[in-house]
Protein backbone atom coordinates (compact mmCIF):
# COMPACT_ATOMS: atom_id res chain seq x y z
CA UNK A 1 0.00 0.00 0.00
CA UNK A 2 1.46 3.32 -0.95
CA UNK A 3 2.23 6.03 1.66
CA UNK A 4 -0.58 8.57 1.86
CA UNK A 5 1.77 11.44 0.90
CA UNK A 6 3.68 9.48 -1.73
CA UNK A 7 3.15 10.31 -5.40
CA UNK A 8 1.28 7.24 -6.70
CA UNK A 9 2.68 7.79 -10.17
CA UNK A 10 6.28 7.33 -9.06
CA UNK A 11 7.30 3.71 -9.37
CA UNK A 12 9.10 2.46 -6.30
CA UNK A 13 12.88 2.12 -6.75
CA UNK A 14 12.57 2.62 -10.44
CA UNK A 15 15.73 4.65 -10.44
CA UNK A 16 17.63 2.67 -7.82
CA UNK A 17 20.49 1.92 -10.13
CA UNK A 18 20.82 5.47 -11.18
CA UNK A 19 20.83 6.58 -7.53
CA UNK A 20 23.57 4.18 -6.55
CA UNK A 21 25.61 5.19 -9.57
CA UNK A 22 25.21 8.87 -8.78
CA UNK A 23 26.42 8.33 -5.23
CA UNK A 24 29.39 6.34 -6.46
CA UNK A 25 30.26 8.98 -8.99
CA UNK A 26 30.13 11.71 -6.40
CA UNK A 27 27.22 13.49 -8.07
CA UNK A 28 25.42 13.87 -4.75
CA UNK A 29 26.54 15.21 -1.37
CA UNK A 30 23.59 14.14 0.77
CA UNK A 31 21.33 11.12 1.08
CA UNK A 32 18.01 10.45 2.77
CA UNK A 33 17.81 7.46 5.08
CA UNK A 34 14.73 6.06 6.78
CA UNK A 35 14.78 5.66 10.54
CA UNK A 36 12.25 3.29 12.00
CA UNK A 37 10.85 5.71 14.54
CA UNK A 38 12.01 9.15 13.50
CA UNK A 39 11.14 8.84 9.80
CA UNK A 40 13.38 10.13 7.01
CA UNK A 41 16.68 11.85 7.88
CA UNK A 42 19.12 13.73 5.67
CA UNK A 43 22.72 12.58 6.00
CA UNK A 44 25.32 14.93 4.59
CA UNK A 45 28.30 13.34 2.83
CA UNK A 46 30.87 15.62 4.44
CA UNK A 47 33.79 16.87 2.47
CA UNK A 48 36.75 19.06 3.34
CA UNK A 49 34.59 22.17 2.85
CA UNK A 50 32.17 21.24 5.66
CA UNK A 51 33.83 23.39 8.38
CA UNK A 52 33.64 26.38 6.07
CA UNK A 53 29.98 25.74 5.30
CA UNK A 54 29.18 25.64 9.04
CA UNK A 55 31.21 28.79 9.48
CA UNK A 56 29.17 30.60 6.84
CA UNK A 57 25.91 29.28 8.28
CA UNK A 58 26.75 30.57 11.72
CA UNK A 59 28.67 33.74 10.93
CA UNK A 60 27.41 37.04 12.32
CA UNK A 61 27.64 38.71 8.91
CA UNK A 62 25.14 38.16 6.15
CA UNK A 63 26.37 35.94 3.29
CA UNK A 64 25.00 34.89 -0.06
CA UNK A 65 26.07 33.05 -3.15
CA UNK A 66 24.95 34.30 -6.54
CA UNK A 67 25.34 32.74 -9.96
CA UNK A 68 27.32 34.44 -12.71
CA UNK A 69 24.08 36.10 -13.84
CA UNK A 70 23.57 37.65 -10.41
CA UNK A 71 20.69 35.36 -9.38
CA UNK A 72 20.87 34.48 -5.68
CA UNK A 73 21.47 30.76 -5.09
CA UNK A 74 22.01 30.69 -1.37
CA UNK A 75 21.62 32.96 1.67
CA UNK A 76 22.66 32.30 5.25
CA UNK A 77 20.40 32.78 8.28
CA UNK A 78 21.97 36.10 9.22
CA UNK A 79 21.11 37.63 5.85
CA UNK A 80 17.52 36.47 6.33
CA UNK A 81 17.53 38.30 9.67
CA UNK A 82 19.03 41.43 8.16
CA UNK A 83 16.55 41.59 5.28
CA UNK A 84 13.58 40.37 7.28
CA UNK A 85 12.79 37.85 4.51
CA UNK A 86 12.93 34.05 4.59
CA UNK A 87 15.45 32.20 2.48
CA UNK A 88 12.76 31.08 0.02
CA UNK A 89 11.97 34.71 -0.80
CA UNK A 90 15.56 35.62 -1.41
CA UNK A 91 16.82 32.64 -3.46
CA UNK A 92 16.07 33.19 -7.11
CA UNK A 93 15.98 37.01 -6.86
CA UNK A 94 18.61 39.12 -8.52
CA UNK A 95 21.36 40.33 -6.23
CA UNK A 96 20.77 43.97 -7.23
CA UNK A 97 17.18 43.84 -5.94
CA UNK A 98 18.46 43.56 -2.35
CA UNK A 99 19.73 47.14 -2.35
CA UNK A 100 18.19 50.56 -2.24
CA UNK A 101 19.24 52.65 -5.23
CA UNK A 102 22.39 51.73 -7.12
CA UNK A 103 23.67 48.22 -6.27
CA UNK A 104 27.25 48.08 -5.00
CA UNK A 105 30.05 47.60 -7.50
CA UNK A 106 31.31 44.07 -6.81
CA UNK A 107 35.05 44.11 -7.31
CA UNK A 108 36.81 41.02 -5.89
CA UNK A 109 38.17 41.60 -2.39
CA UNK A 110 37.11 45.25 -2.35
CA UNK A 111 34.64 46.43 0.27
CA UNK A 112 31.93 48.82 -0.88
CA UNK A 113 29.12 50.47 1.04
CA UNK A 114 25.45 50.12 0.14
CA UNK A 115 22.00 50.28 1.69
CA UNK A 116 20.30 46.92 2.21
CA UNK A 117 16.51 46.92 1.82
CA UNK A 118 14.63 45.46 4.74
CA UNK A 119 11.13 44.06 4.80
CA UNK A 120 8.93 46.67 6.47
CA UNK A 121 11.77 48.78 7.77
CA UNK A 122 14.22 51.45 6.72
CA UNK A 123 17.18 50.48 4.58
CA UNK A 124 20.28 49.53 6.54
CA UNK A 125 23.85 50.63 5.79
CA UNK A 126 26.02 47.60 4.97
CA UNK A 127 29.59 46.95 3.91
CA UNK A 128 29.62 44.61 0.89
CA UNK A 129 32.60 42.35 0.13
CA UNK A 130 32.72 39.80 -2.65
CA UNK A 131 34.90 37.13 -4.24
CA UNK A 132 34.30 34.71 -7.14
CA UNK A 133 34.15 31.01 -6.18
CA UNK A 134 33.81 27.78 -8.12
CA UNK A 135 30.86 25.56 -7.22
CA UNK A 136 31.19 22.39 -9.21
CA UNK A 137 31.53 23.53 -12.78
CA UNK A 138 29.82 26.89 -12.07
CA UNK A 139 31.62 30.12 -11.22
CA UNK A 140 29.59 31.94 -8.61
CA UNK A 141 30.07 35.02 -6.46
CA UNK A 142 30.36 34.85 -2.71
CA UNK A 143 29.08 38.07 -1.11
CA UNK A 144 29.44 39.06 2.50
CA UNK A 145 27.28 41.86 3.97
CA UNK A 146 28.28 43.47 7.25
CA UNK A 147 25.71 45.47 9.20
CA UNK A 148 27.16 48.95 9.50
CA UNK A 149 24.24 50.33 11.53
CA UNK A 150 25.79 48.82 14.66
CA UNK A 151 29.09 50.53 13.84
CA UNK A 152 27.30 53.77 13.00
CA UNK A 153 25.32 53.57 16.21
CA UNK A 154 28.52 52.84 18.12
CA UNK A 155 30.14 55.85 16.47
CA UNK A 156 27.14 58.02 17.36
CA UNK A 157 27.21 56.76 20.93
CA UNK A 158 30.94 57.38 21.15
CA UNK A 159 30.45 60.91 19.80
CA UNK A 160 27.59 61.51 22.26
CA UNK A 161 29.75 60.16 25.07
CA UNK A 162 32.63 62.46 24.08
CA UNK A 163 30.20 65.40 23.92
CA UNK A 164 28.73 64.62 27.34
CA UNK A 165 32.20 64.19 28.86
CA UNK A 166 33.30 67.48 27.34
CA UNK A 167 30.27 69.24 28.85
CA UNK A 168 30.98 67.69 32.24
CA UNK A 169 34.65 68.58 32.08
CA UNK A 170 33.89 72.21 31.25
CA UNK A 171 31.07 72.60 33.78
CA UNK A 172 31.95 74.80 36.74
CA UNK A 173 29.16 73.26 38.83
CA UNK A 174 29.36 69.86 40.49
CA UNK A 175 27.30 67.59 38.23
CA UNK A 176 27.00 63.82 38.48
CA UNK A 177 25.03 61.28 36.48
CA UNK A 178 23.36 58.52 38.49
CA UNK A 179 22.28 55.11 37.23
CA UNK A 180 18.73 54.02 38.16
CA UNK A 181 20.33 52.09 41.02
CA UNK A 182 21.79 55.27 42.50
CA UNK A 183 25.44 54.74 41.52
CA UNK A 184 27.47 57.52 39.94
CA UNK A 185 28.39 56.82 36.33
CA UNK A 186 29.81 60.22 35.36
CA UNK A 187 31.11 63.18 37.34
CA UNK A 188 32.17 66.68 36.36
CA UNK A 189 35.61 67.96 37.27
CA UNK A 190 34.12 70.10 40.04
CA UNK A 191 32.19 67.10 41.42
CA UNK A 192 35.41 65.10 41.62
CA UNK A 193 36.98 67.97 43.56
CA UNK A 194 34.12 68.07 46.07
CA UNK A 195 33.68 64.34 46.54
CA UNK A 196 35.00 62.66 49.63
CA UNK A 197 36.31 59.78 47.47
CA UNK A 198 36.59 59.10 43.71
CA UNK A 199 32.88 59.40 42.90
CA UNK A 200 32.39 57.17 39.83
CA UNK A 201 31.05 53.80 40.99
CA UNK A 202 30.00 55.05 44.44
CA UNK A 203 26.49 55.82 45.58
CA UNK A 204 25.77 59.55 45.79
CA UNK A 205 25.51 59.50 49.58
CA UNK A 206 28.88 57.74 49.89
CA UNK A 207 30.66 60.25 47.66
CA UNK A 208 28.85 63.33 48.99
CA UNK A 209 27.82 62.96 52.67
CA UNK A 210 25.19 65.66 53.20
CA UNK A 211 24.15 67.87 56.08
CA UNK A 212 21.07 70.04 55.81
CA UNK A 213 21.72 73.79 55.80
CA UNK A 214 18.54 74.75 57.61
CA UNK A 215 15.69 73.22 59.61
CA UNK A 216 13.48 72.80 56.54
CA UNK A 217 16.24 71.04 54.60
CA UNK A 218 17.06 68.96 57.64
CA UNK A 219 13.46 67.79 57.81
CA UNK A 220 13.52 66.97 54.10
CA UNK A 221 16.73 64.98 54.35
CA UNK A 222 15.60 63.26 57.54
CA UNK A 223 12.55 61.90 55.76
CA UNK A 224 14.82 59.68 53.73
CA UNK A 225 17.31 57.18 54.96
CA UNK A 226 20.76 57.25 53.36
CA UNK A 227 19.76 54.40 51.09
CA UNK A 228 16.54 55.93 49.91
CA UNK A 229 17.99 59.37 49.18
CA UNK A 230 20.17 57.66 46.57
CA UNK A 231 17.04 56.03 45.12
CA UNK A 232 15.11 59.29 45.18
CA UNK A 233 17.92 61.26 43.55
CA UNK A 234 18.18 58.58 40.88
CA UNK A 235 14.49 58.29 40.11
CA UNK A 236 12.59 61.48 40.94
CA UNK A 237 12.96 65.22 40.33
CA UNK A 238 14.40 66.79 43.47
CA UNK A 239 14.87 70.53 43.79
CA UNK A 240 15.98 73.26 46.04
CA UNK A 241 17.33 71.82 49.26
CA UNK A 242 20.24 73.77 50.68
CA UNK A 243 22.88 71.43 52.05
CA UNK A 244 26.38 71.40 53.37
CA UNK A 245 28.91 68.71 52.61
CA UNK A 246 30.65 67.06 55.48
CA UNK A 247 34.37 67.56 55.75
CA UNK A 248 36.64 70.45 56.68
CA UNK A 249 37.23 71.62 53.12
CA UNK A 250 33.51 72.15 52.54
CA UNK A 251 32.57 73.48 55.99
CA UNK A 252 32.18 77.08 54.83
CA UNK A 253 30.28 76.32 51.64
CA UNK A 254 26.56 75.97 51.01
CA UNK A 255 25.14 74.01 48.05
CA UNK A 256 21.75 73.76 46.42
CA UNK A 257 20.94 70.09 45.76
CA UNK A 258 18.80 69.32 42.69
CA UNK A 259 18.10 66.24 40.58
CA UNK A 260 16.29 65.72 37.30
CA UNK A 261 15.61 62.67 35.15
CA UNK A 262 17.97 61.55 32.40
CA UNK A 263 15.95 60.11 29.51
CA UNK A 264 16.97 58.16 26.44
CA UNK A 265 15.79 58.54 22.83
CA UNK A 266 12.49 56.88 23.72
CA UNK A 267 11.86 59.26 26.64
CA UNK A 268 12.47 56.43 29.09
CA UNK A 269 14.30 57.37 32.28
CA UNK A 270 17.75 55.81 32.41
CA UNK A 271 18.95 57.56 35.56
CA UNK A 272 19.25 61.14 36.70
CA UNK A 273 21.45 64.21 36.65
CA UNK A 274 22.25 65.62 40.07
CA UNK A 275 23.74 69.07 40.56
CA UNK A 276 25.30 70.66 43.59
CA UNK A 277 25.23 74.41 42.92
CA UNK A 278 27.64 76.40 45.04
CA UNK A 279 25.47 78.95 46.85
CA UNK A 280 28.23 80.32 49.09
CA UNK A 281 28.80 83.60 47.24
CA UNK A 282 25.08 84.08 46.68
CA UNK A 283 24.41 83.52 50.37
CA UNK A 284 27.11 86.00 51.28
CA UNK A 285 25.67 88.55 48.84
CA UNK A 286 22.19 88.02 50.31
CA UNK A 287 23.50 88.45 53.83
CA UNK A 288 25.42 91.57 52.80
CA UNK A 289 22.34 92.97 51.10
CA UNK A 290 20.22 92.31 54.20
CA UNK A 291 22.85 94.01 56.32
CA UNK A 292 23.05 96.97 53.93
CA UNK A 293 19.29 97.45 53.97
CA UNK A 294 19.30 97.38 57.77
CA UNK A 295 22.20 99.83 57.84
CA UNK A 296 20.48 102.14 55.36
CA UNK A 297 17.31 102.02 57.42
CA UNK A 298 19.28 102.86 60.52
CA UNK A 299 21.06 105.75 58.84
CA UNK A 300 17.89 107.22 57.37
CA UNK A 301 16.33 107.14 60.81
CA UNK A 302 19.44 108.80 62.26
CA UNK A 303 19.40 111.52 59.64
CA UNK A 304 15.70 112.16 60.14
CA UNK A 305 16.33 112.41 63.88
CA UNK A 306 19.20 114.84 63.23
CA UNK A 307 17.05 116.91 60.85
CA UNK A 308 14.21 116.95 63.34
CA UNK A 309 16.54 118.01 66.14
CA UNK A 310 18.26 120.66 64.01
CA UNK A 311 14.88 122.01 62.86
CA UNK A 312 13.44 122.32 66.35
CA UNK A 313 16.65 123.81 67.84
CA UNK A 314 17.02 126.24 64.94
CA UNK A 315 13.40 127.26 65.33
CA UNK A 316 13.91 128.05 69.01
CA UNK A 317 17.03 130.16 68.35
CA UNK A 318 15.74 131.99 65.29
CA UNK A 319 14.17 135.41 65.73
CA UNK A 320 12.31 135.32 62.45
CA UNK A 321 11.19 132.92 59.79
CA UNK A 322 13.84 134.36 57.49
CA UNK A 323 16.60 133.64 60.00
CA UNK A 324 15.24 130.13 60.47
CA UNK A 325 15.22 129.50 56.74
CA UNK A 326 18.86 130.67 56.32
CA UNK A 327 20.18 128.76 59.29
CA UNK A 328 18.20 125.60 58.62
CA UNK A 329 19.12 125.38 54.94
CA UNK A 330 22.80 125.96 55.80
CA UNK A 331 22.75 123.14 58.32
CA UNK A 332 20.96 120.80 55.92
CA UNK A 333 23.59 121.64 53.32
CA UNK A 334 26.35 120.71 55.78
CA UNK A 335 24.58 117.43 56.38
CA UNK A 336 24.32 116.84 52.64
CA UNK A 337 28.02 117.66 52.13
CA UNK A 338 29.00 115.12 54.76
CA UNK A 339 26.88 112.48 53.07
CA UNK A 340 28.29 113.32 49.67
CA UNK A 341 31.79 112.78 51.00
CA UNK A 342 30.82 109.55 52.68
CA UNK A 343 29.18 108.30 49.49
CA UNK A 344 32.24 109.16 47.41
CA UNK A 345 34.43 107.24 49.81
CA UNK A 346 31.90 104.34 49.92
CA UNK A 347 31.36 104.86 53.64
CA UNK A 348 34.83 103.64 54.43
CA UNK A 349 35.82 106.88 56.12
CA UNK A 350 37.04 110.35 55.25
CA UNK A 351 40.31 112.17 55.78
CA UNK A 352 39.96 115.02 58.30
CA UNK A 353 41.78 117.38 55.92
CA UNK A 354 39.33 116.61 53.09
CA UNK A 355 36.32 117.11 55.35
CA UNK A 356 37.54 120.50 56.59
CA UNK A 357 38.36 121.58 53.04
CA UNK A 358 34.93 120.54 51.76
CA UNK A 359 33.01 122.42 54.48
CA UNK A 360 35.13 125.59 54.12
CA UNK A 361 35.39 125.46 50.31
CA UNK A 362 32.92 128.37 49.73
CA UNK A 363 35.12 130.66 51.89
CA UNK A 364 38.56 129.75 50.64
CA UNK A 365 40.38 132.16 48.31
CA UNK A 366 42.51 130.85 45.46
CA UNK A 367 45.74 131.55 47.41
CA UNK A 368 44.37 130.09 50.65
CA UNK A 369 45.29 133.32 52.46
CA UNK A 370 42.01 133.45 54.47
CA UNK A 371 41.73 129.85 55.49
CA UNK A 372 44.71 127.66 56.25
CA UNK A 373 44.44 123.97 57.06
CA UNK A 374 47.34 122.21 58.81
CA UNK A 375 47.56 118.79 60.31
CA UNK A 376 48.70 115.19 59.83
CA UNK A 377 46.69 112.86 57.64
CA UNK A 378 44.04 111.05 59.63
CA UNK A 379 41.14 108.90 58.53
CA UNK A 380 37.95 109.75 60.43
CA UNK A 381 35.67 106.90 61.42
CA UNK A 382 32.42 106.91 59.43
CA UNK A 383 30.31 107.71 62.49
CA UNK A 384 32.35 110.87 63.13
CA UNK A 385 31.93 112.39 59.66
CA UNK A 386 28.37 113.78 59.94
CA UNK A 387 28.72 115.21 63.47
CA UNK A 388 32.10 116.76 62.71
CA UNK A 389 30.74 118.18 59.47
CA UNK A 390 27.90 119.82 61.39
CA UNK A 391 30.36 121.21 63.97
CA UNK A 392 32.64 122.66 61.27
CA UNK A 393 29.59 124.11 59.52
CA UNK A 394 28.49 125.87 62.70
CA UNK A 395 31.98 127.29 63.29
CA UNK A 396 32.14 128.48 59.69
CA UNK A 397 28.66 130.06 59.88
CA UNK A 398 29.57 131.82 63.13
CA UNK A 399 32.81 133.07 61.59
CA UNK A 400 30.91 134.35 58.53
CA UNK A 401 28.30 136.09 60.62
CA UNK A 402 30.27 137.41 63.56
CA UNK A 403 33.93 136.41 63.28
CA UNK A 404 36.96 136.43 61.02
CA UNK A 405 35.06 135.74 57.81
CA UNK A 406 32.73 138.71 58.42
CA UNK A 407 35.56 141.21 57.66
CA UNK A 408 37.79 141.54 54.64
CA UNK A 409 41.07 141.07 56.59
CA UNK A 410 40.07 138.22 58.84
CA UNK A 411 41.46 134.72 58.49
CA UNK A 412 41.13 131.33 60.09
CA UNK A 413 43.78 128.75 60.90
CA UNK A 414 42.55 125.22 61.45
CA UNK A 415 45.16 122.81 62.78
CA UNK A 416 45.16 119.51 64.59
CA UNK A 417 47.38 117.01 66.24
CA UNK A 418 47.02 113.33 66.91
CA UNK A 419 47.96 111.90 70.28
CA UNK A 420 47.67 108.62 72.13
CA UNK A 421 48.76 105.07 71.44
CA UNK A 422 46.26 102.46 70.35
CA UNK A 423 43.33 104.72 71.29
CA UNK A 424 44.23 107.80 69.33
CA UNK A 425 42.53 111.12 69.78
CA UNK A 426 42.52 114.32 67.77
CA UNK A 427 42.87 117.82 69.17
CA UNK A 428 41.64 120.33 66.64
CA UNK A 429 42.18 124.10 67.12
CA UNK A 430 40.03 126.59 65.20
CA UNK A 431 41.78 129.95 65.54
CA UNK A 432 40.21 133.10 64.10
CA UNK A 433 42.18 136.28 63.59
CA UNK A 434 41.40 139.78 62.31
CA UNK A 435 37.68 139.68 62.98
CA UNK A 436 35.56 141.96 65.10
CA UNK A 437 36.35 141.93 68.81
CA UNK A 438 34.05 139.46 70.57
CA UNK A 439 33.36 138.65 74.17
CA UNK A 440 32.51 135.41 75.82
CA UNK A 441 28.82 134.63 75.54
CA UNK A 442 28.34 136.91 72.59
CA UNK A 443 27.63 134.06 70.26
CA UNK A 444 26.25 131.46 72.63
CA UNK A 445 23.29 130.80 70.37
CA UNK A 446 22.19 127.45 69.01
CA UNK A 447 25.40 127.21 66.98
CA UNK A 448 27.56 127.10 70.09
CA UNK A 449 25.12 124.80 71.86
CA UNK A 450 25.09 122.48 68.88
CA UNK A 451 28.89 122.35 68.85
CA UNK A 452 29.02 121.53 72.54
CA UNK A 453 26.29 118.94 72.29
CA UNK A 454 27.58 117.19 69.21
CA UNK A 455 31.19 117.00 70.38
CA UNK A 456 30.12 115.77 73.77
CA UNK A 457 27.41 113.27 72.80
CA UNK A 458 28.10 112.22 69.23
CA UNK A 459 31.90 112.30 69.22
CA UNK A 460 32.44 111.56 72.91
CA UNK A 461 34.83 114.52 73.04
CA UNK A 462 35.41 117.87 74.74
CA UNK A 463 35.06 121.50 73.67
CA UNK A 464 36.62 124.69 74.86
CA UNK A 465 36.07 128.15 73.48
CA UNK A 466 38.33 131.13 74.21
CA UNK A 467 37.82 134.73 73.19
CA UNK A 468 41.20 136.43 73.14
CA UNK A 469 42.33 139.63 71.54
CA UNK A 470 43.03 138.02 68.18
CA UNK A 471 39.65 136.39 67.89
CA UNK A 472 37.68 133.34 68.91
CA UNK A 473 39.50 130.03 69.40
CA UNK A 474 37.76 126.68 69.57
CA UNK A 475 39.69 123.71 70.90
CA UNK A 476 37.90 120.38 70.40
CA UNK A 477 39.23 116.95 71.09
CA UNK A 478 37.68 113.57 70.32
CA UNK A 479 38.84 109.93 70.01
CA UNK A 480 39.32 108.35 66.59
CA UNK A 481 40.60 104.88 67.58
CA UNK A 482 43.67 103.70 65.66
CA UNK A 483 42.74 105.23 62.30
CA UNK A 484 45.81 107.28 61.38
CA UNK A 485 46.37 107.15 57.63
CA UNK A 486 49.69 105.93 56.33
CA UNK B 1 1.78 28.66 -20.25
CA UNK B 2 -0.57 25.80 -20.69
CA UNK B 3 -0.49 22.63 -18.70
CA UNK B 4 0.45 20.74 -21.81
CA UNK B 5 3.62 22.56 -22.81
CA UNK B 6 4.64 23.84 -19.32
CA UNK B 7 7.38 22.26 -17.22
CA UNK B 8 6.68 21.92 -13.53
CA UNK B 9 9.98 21.03 -11.87
CA UNK B 10 10.76 20.24 -8.29
CA UNK B 11 14.36 20.26 -7.09
CA UNK B 12 15.19 18.55 -3.82
CA UNK B 13 18.24 20.01 -2.09
CA UNK B 14 19.95 19.59 1.30
CA UNK B 15 20.43 23.10 2.71
CA UNK B 16 23.40 24.83 1.15
CA UNK B 17 25.64 21.92 0.22
CA UNK B 18 27.86 22.76 -2.78
CA UNK B 19 26.00 20.34 -5.07
CA UNK B 20 22.66 21.69 -3.94
CA UNK B 21 23.75 25.24 -4.73
CA UNK B 22 25.24 24.15 -8.04
CA UNK B 23 22.05 22.25 -8.94
CA UNK B 24 19.90 25.36 -8.29
CA UNK B 25 22.19 27.50 -10.44
CA UNK B 26 22.45 24.98 -13.26
CA UNK B 27 18.72 24.30 -13.35
CA UNK B 28 17.85 27.98 -13.57
CA UNK B 29 20.41 28.51 -16.32
CA UNK B 30 19.13 25.57 -18.39
CA UNK B 31 15.49 26.58 -17.96
CA UNK B 32 16.16 30.19 -18.98
CA UNK B 33 18.04 29.02 -22.07
CA UNK B 34 15.76 26.19 -23.22
CA UNK B 35 12.38 26.76 -21.58
CA UNK B 36 12.00 30.53 -21.28
CA UNK B 37 8.56 31.38 -19.92
CA UNK B 38 7.53 27.76 -19.88
CA UNK B 39 8.67 26.46 -16.57
CA UNK B 40 8.05 26.60 -12.81
CA UNK B 41 10.67 25.53 -10.32
CA UNK B 42 9.94 24.58 -6.72
CA UNK B 43 12.96 24.09 -4.54
CA UNK B 44 12.47 21.77 -1.54
CA UNK B 45 15.04 21.94 1.24
CA UNK B 46 15.02 18.52 2.91
CA UNK B 47 17.28 19.79 5.69
CA UNK B 48 14.31 21.77 6.91
CA UNK B 49 11.67 19.11 6.44
CA UNK B 50 13.10 15.62 5.65
CA UNK B 51 9.58 14.15 5.57
CA UNK B 52 9.02 15.82 2.21
CA UNK B 53 11.47 13.25 0.75
CA UNK B 54 8.83 10.55 1.03
CA UNK B 55 6.52 11.95 -1.64
CA UNK B 56 9.03 11.34 -4.44
CA UNK B 57 11.08 8.64 -2.70
CA UNK B 58 14.15 10.84 -2.67
CA UNK B 59 17.30 9.01 -1.65
CA UNK B 60 20.12 11.07 -3.13
CA UNK B 61 20.40 14.83 -3.01
CA UNK B 62 20.23 16.82 -5.18
CA UNK B 63 17.45 15.23 -7.18
CA UNK B 64 15.30 16.93 -9.82
CA UNK B 65 11.76 15.68 -10.42
CA UNK B 66 9.83 16.63 -13.53
CA UNK B 67 6.20 16.67 -12.38
CA UNK B 68 4.80 18.09 -15.61
CA UNK B 69 4.59 17.21 -18.38
CA UNK B 70 3.90 13.65 -17.46
CA UNK B 71 5.32 11.13 -16.99
CA UNK B 72 7.39 11.87 -13.92
CA UNK B 73 11.13 12.03 -14.59
CA UNK B 74 14.01 11.96 -12.13
CA UNK B 75 17.56 13.31 -12.58
CA UNK B 76 20.11 12.90 -9.78
CA UNK B 77 23.15 15.12 -9.38
CA UNK B 78 24.13 18.79 -9.62
CA UNK B 79 22.76 19.11 -13.20
CA UNK B 80 26.16 20.28 -14.45
CA UNK B 81 25.86 18.00 -17.50
CA UNK B 82 23.46 20.10 -19.57
CA UNK B 83 23.01 17.49 -22.32
CA UNK B 84 22.05 14.85 -19.77
CA UNK B 85 19.50 17.23 -18.26
CA UNK B 86 18.00 18.16 -21.63
CA UNK B 87 17.62 14.52 -22.57
CA UNK B 88 16.37 13.52 -19.12
CA UNK B 89 13.67 16.18 -19.25
CA UNK B 90 12.71 15.29 -22.81
CA UNK B 91 13.59 18.79 -23.96
CA UNK B 92 16.02 17.35 -26.48
CA UNK B 93 15.47 13.95 -28.07
CA UNK B 94 18.01 11.30 -27.20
Amino acid sequence: MPEPDRDPELPLFRDADETVQAIHQGDVDAVVVMRDLEGPEVILLHGAEEPYRVLVERMSDGALTAGPDGVILYVNDRLCELTGSPSAHLVGRHLASLFEGEPPNLTPDVTAEARLLRNGDDAMPVAVWSRPIAIGSTTAILVRLTDLSIHRRAEQLAAAERFARSVLEQATEAIVVLSPGGHITHASWRAEQLAERPPVGCTFSAAFPLEAQNAEGSATLARFSTGSIDTILATRPFHGVEVKLRGECNAQSTYLLSAGPLVDDNRVSVGSIVTLTDMTERKRAEEQQTMMVAELNHRVKNILAIVQSVASQTMRSSGSLENFADAFSGRLKALATAHDILTETRWIGVGLSELVAAVLAPYRSPDDSRVSILGPAILLPTRAVVPLSMVLHEMTTNAAKYGALSTRRGNIEISWQVSGGSDKSVELVWQERGGPKLEAGASAGFGTKLIDRVISYDLDGKTRVDFDSAGVRWTISFPVGGRVAA
Amino acid sequence: MTEQDGYNLRLYVAGQTPKSIAAVANLKKICEQHLPGRYEIEIIDLMKDPALAMRHQIVAIPTLIRQLPEPLKRIIGDLSNTDKVLVGLDIRPN
